[in-house]
């Protein structure tokens, strides 16, 4: 029995056979917006708002390596800022040694490589409140280090003068390398989750004992999904310093995390996109939105309570609900026990599939 | 299962190979027009206008002193008018949180898309040194009204960006040690936080105290957000200096540390000077009479007999229920006064002429007294040791000594300060 629901729901993932016309039109829909995200400095914006979409693009890239923990992996961690900003200060500290771009991609890489397996390695043993304790600890040592460790980090102060290589030096050259980066982390994630490494991460989420009883070992999947995820957030930490030029503490602060954990349940947890519309949503409230209203942390958190009362799968995850339900009106299906997995990533392949099954 | 598979990888990989087709085609083109400087300066310069950007934290943890950054700036304009020898200011504040992040995208907001001349702030150390490494990159004048990080105008310094309206953290505390070496105390103890501010802080007091033959026998650290000095107390007691040097960087740390000393009765019989922020109006008010004859060193002093700051709080309490400016409030206050004599000096000024206008101008009588400008940009000016007195029915910070002149570079020449480490717990120079 067990043997057969765990073989069901690998093969549906991996391979659910989808209606070809919604393929094509969610395809056709990727393709126009990207076609969009890649116009978009000839679409007489200015400097000021490719920075801010920049800035909007690398949060995603880092929520969305949080998104694939909790969203797959069922792991929420609160020190994925501290893992960025490892990696932030290794570029940092190899430019103020006067290496060039390189040695400073070598340096942040190798840095957030051993920043994760050291939280890996520290929070492979554990899940759910326990998992977040860990990573919220680790989170605070390194914020500690970079506060602390003057000598290396400027203290409170930061590094200031950080260059990007001369090929990016440009805004909006660098603005298309960060879409670039961001589509290719984003379909690297969305392969994985849908391999089978990715379906037994979801066993593991969905029951860690089952997992174990069957033979999986349950710490070297974890461990595997940190370094995945640990590894794309140091590459959004490299990416910031290289558009900010600058870091500091703050960088690596337990309120940097938890904005992740805000822009991952905002979007939708699981979802594909879900990381882009809530750093999208974060980042234009706290920068935008900041401009005309005082009181912006507060519409935050009431936008924030909203979502979480009335669609509690997120923007992304909501809407792809309404929309299923919206269709399955028309086809005529009844409407009844809607939507048991609501945070799998394929909402048309359960509608599908659960059509077929019977 | 797996056709299905198979032509959705097909798609895919089709869908991809058309998108780069399409970032190549786009990419072909020329650059976006974007990419053009803004000539937005030259424009306001033709009508008469100084654009200003005024960035403070206005919501988060240190919203109060952001808020009194801004209060200090308005004042100066509501009770001068903002025109000024045929220049109008004219000022958009932008709130930063204290995030270093924020506080760069709301720079490049001001420059890019408002197109300002000057750039006023931040506050905190690490978003105005994040702040002024960007506006120096696009030719931005950058002043900066009370941040108080040696590296904004040491090693960190630029041609643009200027410190306007306080000292540098070593700077002030400097004088501190002097005056407590002078008046007889033959050995220290200190307390500061356990940061960058601190650090400084500390290193100014202990400098100054070693140069008049004085020694620190013991340094003592505390974290932020302590909220319980009990412990450090007992440790300045057991200590026996005497002289106790306390250093905070403004908020609750001052008054809570005073509340520890005073209930542990060493008012009495332990000498202390405190810093700039740790003895400023908010700890005057929280604790009154209690600390009536307690001193502090710092560059600004309200109860200071001088008709310019008896003008500025006279009209600061009137706006704001009889309280006294702290020195948040006199470091925009001063940032806006100083901006208002070189425009009626040099008439509109922007970009470098802004700041060598500033920098060349000897400030006779501003609120902090005669105050000019380094090679570096950083304020040389008069270090008050104030005494905690009642004036006009008000607890004031009065002076007692004033030292005229102070530089920030502690009695080393510039090149030999610049080649020392920065400022730690273990480097206190």
């Amino acid at each position: 029995m067990a043997t057969k629901f765990v073989e069901t729901r690998t093969i549906r993932t991996i391979g659910a056979p989808r209606s070809t016309r919604t393929r094509l039109i969610t395809i056709v829909v990727l393709v126009v917006l990207l076609g969009f995200a890649v116009a978009l400095p000839y679409l007489g914006t200015t400097s000021y708002a490719m920075s801010l979409v920049t800035t909007i693009f690398i949060a995603a890239i880092l929520a969305s390596s949080v998104n694939f923990l909790v969203g797959d992996g069922g792991m929420a961690s609160l020190g994925h800022a501290g893992i960025a900003a490892a990696s932030g200060y290794g570029a940092a500290w190899a430019t103020r040694q006067g290496m060039d771009a390189w040695g400073q991609v070598t340096i942040a890489l190798s840095i957030t490589i051993v920043v994760s397996l050291v939280y890996g390695v520290l929070s492979m043993r554990t899940s759910g409140i326990y998992f977040l304790m860990v990573t919220l600890a680790v989170g605070m040592v390194i914020f500690g280090l970079a506060y602390r460790l003057s000598f290396v980090t400027g203290g409170e102060n930061g590094i200031t003068g950080i260059q990007r290589p001369p090929f990016l030096a440009e805004y909006w050259m660098f603005y298309w390398f960060i879409l670039g980066i961001f589509v290719l982390t984003t379909l690297l994630l969305w392969v994985i989750a849908r391999s089978p490494f990715g379906a037994s991460l979801r066993g593991l989420r969905d029951s860690e004992s089952r997992m174990r009883s069957l033979g999986y070992s349950v710490a070297s999947y974890k461990l595997g999904a940190f370094m995945i995820s640990g590894t794309i957030a140091g590459l959004a930490g490299l990416l910031s310093v290289w558009h900010t030029h600058f870091i500091s503490p703050s960088a690596a602060g337990v309120h940097r995390s938890v904005l992740l954990i805000v822009m991952v349940i905002l979007g939708g947890v699981g979802t594909t996109f879900g990381p882009l519309v809530g750093a999208a949503v974060v980042v234009l409230v706290e920068n935008v939105l900041s401009n005309a209203v005082e009181r912006w942390p507060t519409i935050l958190g009431l936008i924030f309570i909203l979502v979480i009362l009335f669609a509690r799968a997120g923007i992304v995850g909501s809407t792809q609900k309404l929309i299923r339900r919206i269709r399955r009106r028309r086809s005529g299906t009844p409407p009844g026990d809607t939507d048991l997995h609501q945070e799998t990533a394929i909402p048309d392949g359960e509608l599908t599939a659960r059509k077929e099954l019977p | 299962m797996k056709s299905t598979k198979t032509s959705a990888r097909t798609r895919w990989a089709g869908a991809a190979g058309l998108s780069i087709v399409a970032a190549l085609a786009l990419a072909a083109c020329a650059p976006p027009g974007g990419a053009e400087p803004e000539s937005a300066p030259s424009e306001s310069t033709a009508s008469g206008t100084l654009k200003v950007g005024y960035i403070s934290p206005i919501t988060g943890n240190f919203a109060i002193a952001g808020q009194e950054m801004v209060d200090g700036w308005n004042l100066y304009w509501e009770l001068n008018g903002d025109e000024v020898n045929g220049v109008t200011v004219e000022t958009i504040v932008e709130d930063d949180a204290g995030n270093p992040e924020t506080s760069l995208t709301k720079a490049k907001k001001l420059v890019e898309s408002d197109g300002v001349d000057v750039v006023v702030g931040p506050l905190l150390a690490n978003t105005a040194l994040a702040v002024a490494a960007y506006t120096s990159s696009v030719g931005i004048p950058n002043l900066h009204p009370v941040a108080a990080a040696d590296d904004l105008t040491q090693r960190a310094a630029n041609d643009l960006t200027v410190r306007t309206g306080s000292q540098s953290g070593s700077q002030t505390n400097y004088p501190g040690g002097v005056w407590a070496a002078e008046e007889g105390y033959k050995t220290a103890v200190t307390l500061c936080p356990d940061y960058a501010f601190g650090w400084e802080s500390c290193a100014g007091f202990k400098q100054g105290f070693e140069s008049e033959g004085g020694e620190v026998t013991a340094q003592y650290w505390f974290p932020n957000g302590t909220s319980d000095f009990s412990t450090y107390v007992s440790q300045i007691q057991a200590a026996g200096a005497d002289v106790a040097f306390v250093a905070t960087a403004g908020g609750a740390p001052g008054p809570d540390f005073l509340r520890s000393f005073l209930g542990l009765g060493l008012a009495d019989s332990q000498p202390l000077l405190m810093n700039c922020c740790s003895m400023d109006q908010a700890t005057l008010r929280a604790l009154g009479s209690e600390i009536e004859g307690f001193k502090s060193v710092s560059y600004w002093a309200e109860g200071r007999d001088s008709d310019v700051v008896r003008e500025f709080s006279d009209a600061y309490g009137e706006k704001y229920d009889g309280k006294l400016p702290s020195a948040n409030v006199a470091g925009g206050y001063m940032t806006a006064s100083l901006v208002a004599a070189v425009l009626k000096e040099n008439g509109l000024v922007t970009g470098e002429d802004l700041v060598s206008a500033i920098t060349d101008f000897t400030f006779d009588d501003s609120i902090f007294g005669k105050v000019s400008w380094d090679d570096y940009n950083n304020t040389v000016g008069p270090v008050y040791i104030r005494e905690v007195k009642e004036v006009d029915g008000k607890l004031a910070n009065v002076p007692i000594k004033t030292y005229e002149g102070v530089d920030q570079w502690l009695g080393k020449d510039p090149e030999e300060a610049l080649k020392q480490p920065s400022y730690s717990q273990s480097f206190q120079g």
